[in-house]
């Protein structure tokens, strides 16, 4: 990975993060979602715990097979997702780099990654005996509706219930606001350091946002988030200044589309490195971008950009959608092709990509690979059968220089 | 008495190629689950519902990978192939994540029409109920788009009358398989039901009331025969069927999606389109695919099995449902807990061998009598 100074500042944060979610006898634990509404959650004092992003930290440090062997063997089917499976087993064994995640005092789930996550959190809300509220979020197969947003907005209303029953203090409307700006500001410099791959070279691997993405996703809503961010975002902005990419030799440039391949980060940087191939843009990373939107308006009420902000999730949009902000991506970052990441664990992201596959190719005029892996299961992963497939692929790429004359 | 039913189930294609011109209706294809009939019906559309088939994936797969849902990968073969080439338009639920993907995936390859039912699970009530409102009108002017008629009230109270008198036969026939265990083979119940899946409710309504009048008269010779309980999204493919026929066991009962989770609907109350398409959703049966704690799947299948007098369930798990695969350990835990045996087959509809699943279910049955 490249080399960021922000790097250990990002691990103390998370550090920090998961020793306070293990020890606070203050504050109510919920789990939730990577894409439900945290700042409801930060304006009641409540500590999120995001299992997606345990899981990850498992395959990553290459502890998610015991885990998921844990899970298989208390009856959970291999076809289920992997980040369920890994954290099933997580929670079975105590395991993982934190030693298991901090039980919940309720679960907080939102639609708009996946209708997977139902059953995941369901499981969970069985196990511990504990509520489960769900933020619901139609598929946008037309685009937004007023329909949509009000049914979002009607449940955020709901939501702030729930939280002050649960915690048997008002709603803080106020705490809120703050919270909303916080998460607007961090992902606006989140958004800002990922438009930075805009540069040739590109002054980041998306392998590299994909480690920083911690902070985004667990802090969202914190100050802390928010200087990280800033520093990562200054430290990325000073070398696209100075032209410092992160290949010695940049030829081709790709866009990645799923989630990454947690437990192959390494290897894939090698490869990738050897075929002067940089990935600087990637459809997930983009995806805590979007926060950046919320009113800083006092007076307006921010529910209804909330749910736009949560409902227009790029996997809960129609293909139409999605091809074309992958063929806006390809343009604007200049790219040599692309890849598509047929994740057995995430449907939502992956049923479909054949045919948009094609659809890309055919719009954007540039070569696409499908690879088949998983974002955490090694079981399901052919180092061989990949590279091959990705070496083709770059073979088929015209390099950035004769692009761009 | 079951040879008409055994003929629709092995002639699809011709059955409703030959319904549909004695109807001059649009064929509409229902995708899984819980797409009210009622509403094509009454929109002077013919309904059929595509649950997939046995055929072999060779075309699919250039749109789905091998990990998608085995009826996803079937019904798309079907189109591809064209064999599904009456169908004029697809009606899809937002069940589950590969359904909704699908039917992108089919906006973007077919030029047929598509439309939605998207099922609200939120637990905030006004929410759901404001929500639902507008998919329902969405729907509707969509189907009425593709039949071009209009839906009016008389249209939809016959419709409800129809199939609430379907469903209600069905039940008929649900209620003598257990009353009776062993006078129906299992295969032939799942044929009979299979069969209103492809043909018009009136005729197939008829079939079925000939049916009973003929079964209601006759005795069981059951013996000491286990007794299952089956559960699971679909409860294809029929072979199953015939090696618990052959083992000697009766089904008394069962939890599919496309059985009696569907066939247990009451009338769609069409006086509140909304409230009763609610109601149509998440009533009586619990379903995987669809949350709602006020109906959990556990006490409702322990209450099952009890009722239904089953000394054991199969859990009859369809490759790649994650929601069926995500509820079975914890369902299963609980009814061992309860002391009631169980077991699980992992099917494909496009399976040709079945030794494996004969064997399972051979033991399971042996368990069982012991």
């Amino acid at each position: 990975m490249t080399k960021f100074d922000a790097y250990h500042k990002m691990k103390e944060l998370l550090t920090n993060y998961y020793v306070e979610a293990k020890t606070t006898k203050v504050k109510p634990i919920a789990w939730i979602t990577s894409g439900a509404p945290v700042e409801f959650l930060y304006a009641m004092d409540i500590l999120p715990v995001y299992p997606e992003n345990y899981a990850a930290m498992c395959a990553a440090n290459h502890q998610s097979i015991e885990l998921m062997d844990a899970a298989e063997a208390d009856g959970f089917s291999q076809d289920i997702c992997a980040y369920a499976r890994t954290d099933f087993g997580a929670d079975i064994t105590q395991g993982g780099p934190a030693a298991g995640l901090p039980a919940p005092h309720f679960l907080l789930c939102s639609t708009n990654i996946c209708k997977t996550v139902i059953k995941w959190y369901e499981v969970i809300a069985r196990k511990y005996d504990v509520p489960l509220f769900i933020v619901d979020t139609p598929f946008l197969h037309d685009g937004l509706t007023q329909e949509l947003i009000d049914y979002t907005v009607s449940q955020f209303k709901d939501l702030e219930k729930f939280l002050s029953d649960f915690t048997g203090k008002p709603f803080d409307r106020d705490r809120l606001r703050e919270v909303l700006l916080l998460s607007r500001e961090a992902a606006g410099y989140w958004q800002k350091m990922l438009q930075l791959g805009k540069t040739i070279p590109s002054p980041f691997n998306s392998l590299d946002t994909f480690i920083h993405l911690g902070p985004i996703v667990t802090l969202r809503g914190t100050q802390e988030c928010v200087d990280y961010n800033k520093l990562l975002y200054e430290e990325i902005a000073e070398r696209a200044g100075k032209k410092i990419g992160s290949l010695p030799e940049e030829q081709y440039r790709v866009l990645w589309d799923n989630l990454p391949v947690w437990f192959k980060m390494r290897r894939l940087e090698k490869f990738f490195e050897e075929q002067k191939c940089t990935l600087v843009v990637t459809t997930y990373a983009n995806s805590w971008g979007q926060y950046s939107n919320y009113p800083v308006d006092p007076d307006t009420e921010p529910y209804e950009a909330i749910a736009k902000s949560y409902l227009n999730v790029y996997i809960n949009t129609g293909f139409e959608n999605r091809i074309n902000y992958l063929a806006g991506l390809i343009d604007e970052f200049s790219l040599t092709g692309f890849i598509m990441h047929s994740n057995r664990s995430c449907k939502p992201y992956s049923v479909g990509m054949y045919p948009m596959q094609a659809e890309l190719t055919k719009l954007s005029g540039k070569p696409g690979v499908v690879i088949e892996a998983d974002q955490n299961d090694p079981r399901a992963y052919s180092d061989a059968q990949v590279e091959t497939r990705l070496e083709a692929f770059v073979e088929s790429m015209q390099p950035i220089d004769e692009v761009r004359t | 008495m079951f040879e008409a039913f055994h003929e629709i189930v092995t002639n699809v294609s011709e059955t409703i190629l030959k319904y549909e011109k004695e109807l001059n209706r649009p064929v509409i294809g229902v995708m899984p689950a819980y797409f009210p009939m009622e509403l094509i019906e009454a929109a002077g559309g013919y309904p059929v519902q595509l649950w997939g088939n046995n055929l072999p994936i060779e075309k699919a797969d250039a749109y789905l990978q091998s990990y998608c849902c085995s009826v996803a990968r079937s019904v798309m073969e079907l189109e591809i192939r064209g064999i599904s080439h009456m169908v004029k338009a697809y009606a899809f639920t937002s069940l589950c994540d590969t359904l909704i993907n699908l039917r992108e995936i089919y906006r973007r390859v077919f030029s047929k029409p598509t439309l939605e039912l998207s099922i609200p699970i939120t637990r905030t009530a006004i929410a759901r109920h404001n929500y639902l409102e507008s998919v329902v009108k969405s729907v509707t002017a969509g189907l009425e788009k593709i039949t071009g008629n209009k839906i009016t009230p008389d249209s939809l109270d016959k419709a409800a009358n129809l199939y609430g008198r379907t469903r209600a036969l069905q039940r008929r026939l649900y209620r003598l398989r257990c009353q009776k265990p062993g006078l129906v083979k299992s295969l032939d119940f799942y044929t009979a039901i299979k069969s209103g899946f492809f043909l018009p409710g009136h005729v197939y309504n008829r079939m079925l009331d000939d049916l009973l009048q003929k079964l209601e008269g006759l005795e069981a010779h059951n013996g000491s025969r286990p007794k299952l309980l089956l559960s699971g999204m679909v409860f294809d493919p029929l072979a199953i069927h015939k090696i618990i026929d052959e083992s000697g066991a009766c089904v008394v009962d069962d939890d599919f999606a496309n059985g009696w989770r569907t066939v247990s609907k009451g009338d769609l109350k069409v006086a509140n389109l909304v409230e009763g398409i609610t109601d149509f959703l998440f009533n009586p049966a619990p379903c995987c695919c669809i949350y709602n704690p006020d109906n959990d799947r556990h006490p409702y299948l322990l209450n099952r099995v009890k009722e239904s007098g089953a000394d054991g369930v199969i859990f009859w798990y369809i490759k790649f449902c994650e929601p069926d695969a995500f509820d079975r350990p914890q369902l299963m835990k609980q009814l061992k807990d309860a002391n009631i045996p169980v077991s699980f087959i992992d099917l494909e509809l496009t399976m040709t061998n079945f030794d494996a699943v004969r064997t399972r279910i051979n033991a399971f049955c042996e368990i069982l009598e012991k």
